[in-house]
């Protein structure tokens, strides 16, 4: 039951002191999270982004330039000019001075016949009327092709440009060796799974990727890419070994390729996992943190709480006792009272009878004998009793009402010693060894010194008592001691190795009339009488007792 | 001059055998059951002594004293009292009472006290016709004054 509360108890504060600081802290953590893990995933896909950007900027830039090049060769000379021996030659140098990506050069009329060429190869004479390139460019006016590695067997693409000469078109075409820029292309690591390539709107790769596709072969993800964006776009999706990417393309060359930047994901969102894992570890942290700081302090109010209920009930219990022996008090000062008053007719009674004796013996009517005797004797056993009986009046009188104590400050290194002085003797015949101590220093207390002395003589008689019962003539040990208490009272204590006290009379010791004394030899009013004279003096009396092994009294008293 | 009491107590019997055995130890005795009762008699009667019960009905011991105080200061008063009313007595004794005793209580102590009680008031007697004759052989205008006025 009482557990059952204390649990109850410690379940609700510990409830509240878990709930009170782990809901905002988990809205927090949950909040930055959620923000954190955002801008981590922005910044990952810009850092994409850009790559992809700089990259797009440098091809386009690239082929733009090329084509400039050839178109500033067909504006700067006449075909005539163009198609001599020997011109194309220092225009090809010219040309590969700015840039070595130039493998070839020729001069194509309109009808496709190759008229001038300068390259490696033996092209010049033929004809290339029914090619697909020459039919675009004469279409459109220029030309670039998608990458292929033809007899030479490395990649390059050719770009044309056609030129009108009073009316008659012609063209100039390059041969371009697109290692210059797909090294750059292919050597982009992001990470060690990040990688970038371009393809063809067939789909095929017009740069290596290093993760596995050869140039000109199919990239088998192409499907998934749609149709290629203006814009750099971005998405995740699985490749075809179900590993998800993350991708970034876009557009190249008129949408006729694409450049594709991907990564894998799980090293993409890497960091958002460390931070995740990070923002977690310090979630779990905080929250064990919280838990065990609950703990703690629950555990610290519900032992609190604990205490203070068994203070009060045990204060409650000294209340009662002391309420108890209060009325105890009452009623038998008003029970003493009455009785006084027929052992007072009693009294007079028998002196009565005594004095009318007297007078018949004087008279003579009355004879000495025996019977006379007995009456005698009787008339006596009255008068002691009567007396007997006013002596146990007296005592729960002076239980019930104390006379007022008369306080002064009371030295204990000069009234203990007198103290000890009165029992002394009888000690020394019991065979008890009597001990005093009395440390230097200690305060006076604040006592009524006849009173005091009537209590400890009192309680040093008990213990004589108890102790020439378990003892006999030897071995029993009583010590009287006094020290000051950390609150600043002062402790007195009577302490023997005696039978000690049973459980059961522990709780009535202090009631009057109760006595383990045979009958007639005591009235089992000596402890009352101490206890109410301590009350009375603004002290406390305690007792605690372990059977066989001894009792101590305990008295506390105000310092004066 | 002979020792005249008077016991006053509620305690019918008491006063009936006290009165009893004091007259046997040859002392003359009013009883009075009340403080009322006791204040009538002192009117009518020349008492020295009385022993007055602290606690009893309706009129209480040490009021009883107070009003003999008052009206016959010359009457010595001895309290009778249980051990609760120890703290009474002492009001008693504040009050002008001559003494106290405890009950139960032996009838040869009560005699005892009742004795010098008696012997103060002779004493107190004494100077008071000291006094008065000193003061006739002074003026004896004083005693035809006296007369006079009764």
């Amino acid at each position: 039951m009482e557990q059952n509360r204390y649990g109850a108890l410690r379940r609700r504060i510990l409830a509240s002191m878990i709930l009170v600081p782990a809901l905002p802290f988990l809205i927090v953590a949950g909040v930055g999270y959620t923000y954190f893990m955002a801008s981590l995933q922005e910044s990952t896909l810009s850092r994409l982004v850009r790559i992809m950007e700089d990259h797009k900027h440098m091809i386009e830039s690239f082929l733009h330039e090329r084509q400039s090049d050839l178109r500033f060769v067909a504006d700067s000379y006449p075909y005539e000019t163009l198609i001599q021996r020997g011109t194309l030659r220092s225009v090809f140098e010219d040309l590969s001075r700015k840039s070595t990506a130039f493998t070839d050069i020729g001069i194509f009329d309109q009808h496709g016949l190759h008229v001038a060429y300068h390259g490696p190869y033996k092209l010049a004479g033929k004809d290339y009327k029914d090619e697909a390139w020459f039919k675009s460019v004469m279409e459109a006016g220029v030309y670039i092709s998608d990458v292929f590695l033809g007899y030479r067997g490395t990649p390059h693409f050719i770009i044309a440009v056609v030129k009108e000469t009073e009316g008659t078109p012609w063209v100039i075409r390059a041969t371009i060796d697109t290692s210059l820029f797909s090294g750059v292309v292919e050597t982009v690591r992001i990470g060690k799974t990040g990688e970038a390539y371009i393809i063809n709107a067939e789909g095929r790769f017009q740069t290596q990727r290093r993760s596995g596709g050869a140039l000109m072969e199919s990239d088998p993800e192409a499907l998934v890419y749609g149709r290629p964006p203006r814009v750099v776009r971005t998405f995740t999706a699985d490749d075809v070994s179900g590993k998800p990417y993350l991708y970034a393309f876009t557009g190249l060359k008129n949408n006729q390729w694409m450049l594709v930047v991907r990564q894998e994901k799980s090293e993409a969102f890497e960091d958002l996992w460390h931070s995740s894992i990070i923002v977690m570890l310090v979630a779990v942290a905080g929250g064990i943190l919280i838990v065990s700081i609950a703990f703690y302090t629950t555990n610290r109010i519900v032992t609190r709480i604990r205490r203070t209920d068994s203070e009060k009930k045990e204060l409650g219990q000294q209340l009662v006792f002391a309420g108890r022996l209060a009325e105890i008090g009452e009623m038998s000062a008003g029970f003493a009272h009455e009785i006084n008053n027929p052992l007072q007719i009693i009294r007079a009674e028998e002196s009565l009878i005594e004095t009318i004796l007297d007078d018949l013996q004087e008279q003579g009517a009355l004879k000495e004998s025996e019977d006379l005797a007995q009456i005698r004797d009787s008339l006596r056993q009255v008068h002691i009793q009567v007396d007997r009986c006013g002596e146990i009046t007296q005592g729960l009188l002076k239980f019930a009402r104390q006379k007022e104590s008369c306080r002064q400050p009371v030295d204990l290194h000069v009234f203990l010693p007198e103290v000890v002085g009165l029992v002394k003797r009888k000690a020394g015949v019991e065979g008890v060894s009597l001990s005093l101590d009395v440390p230097d220093g200690l305060a006076d207390v604040q006592a009524d010194p006849a009173q005091l002395q009537q209590v400890l003589v009192n309680l040093l008689n008990n213990a004589l008592y108890a102790l020439a019962e378990k003892h006999g003539s030897s071995g029993g040990e009583l010590a009287l001691e006094a020290k000051s208490t950390s609150n600043g009272k002062v402790l007195l204590s009577v302490r023997d190795n005696g039978s000690g006290i049973s459980k059961e009379h522990m709780e009535k010791i202090f009631t009057p009339f109760f006595t383990t004394k045979p009958v007639g030899k005591g009235t089992g009013l000596g402890l009352s009488i101490c206890y109410g004279i301590i009350s009375k003096m603004g002290g406390t009396m305690e007792v605690s007792s372990e059977q066989g092994k001894g009792t101590t009294f305990t008295i506390v008293m105000n310092a004066a | 001059m002979e020792l005249k009491l008077m016991l006053v107590d509620d305690e019918v019997r008491f006063l009936e055998t006290t009165q009893k055995l004091l007259s046997r130890k040859g002392y003359h005795a009013e009883t009075a059951s009340s403080g009322r009762e006791a204040l009538n008699k002192l009117q009518t009667q020349d008492i020295h002594v009385a022993i007055l019960d602290v606690k009893m009905p309706d009129m209480d011991g040490v009021e009883t004293l107070r009003e003999i105080k008052r009206r016959f200061p010359l009457v010595e008063v001895i309290m009778l009292t249980g051990h609760a009313t120890v703290e009474s007595a002492v009001e008693g004794l504040k009050s002008g009472a001559f003494d106290y005793v405890t009950k139960p209580c032996d009838i040869d102590d009560l005699l005892v006290k009742a004795q010098s009680a008696f012997e103060k008031r002779k004493k107190l007697e004494e100077k008071i016709r000291i006094a008065q004759s000193r003061a006739y052989m002074k003026s004896p205008r004083e005693i035809l004054k006296q007369f006079g006025e009764s």
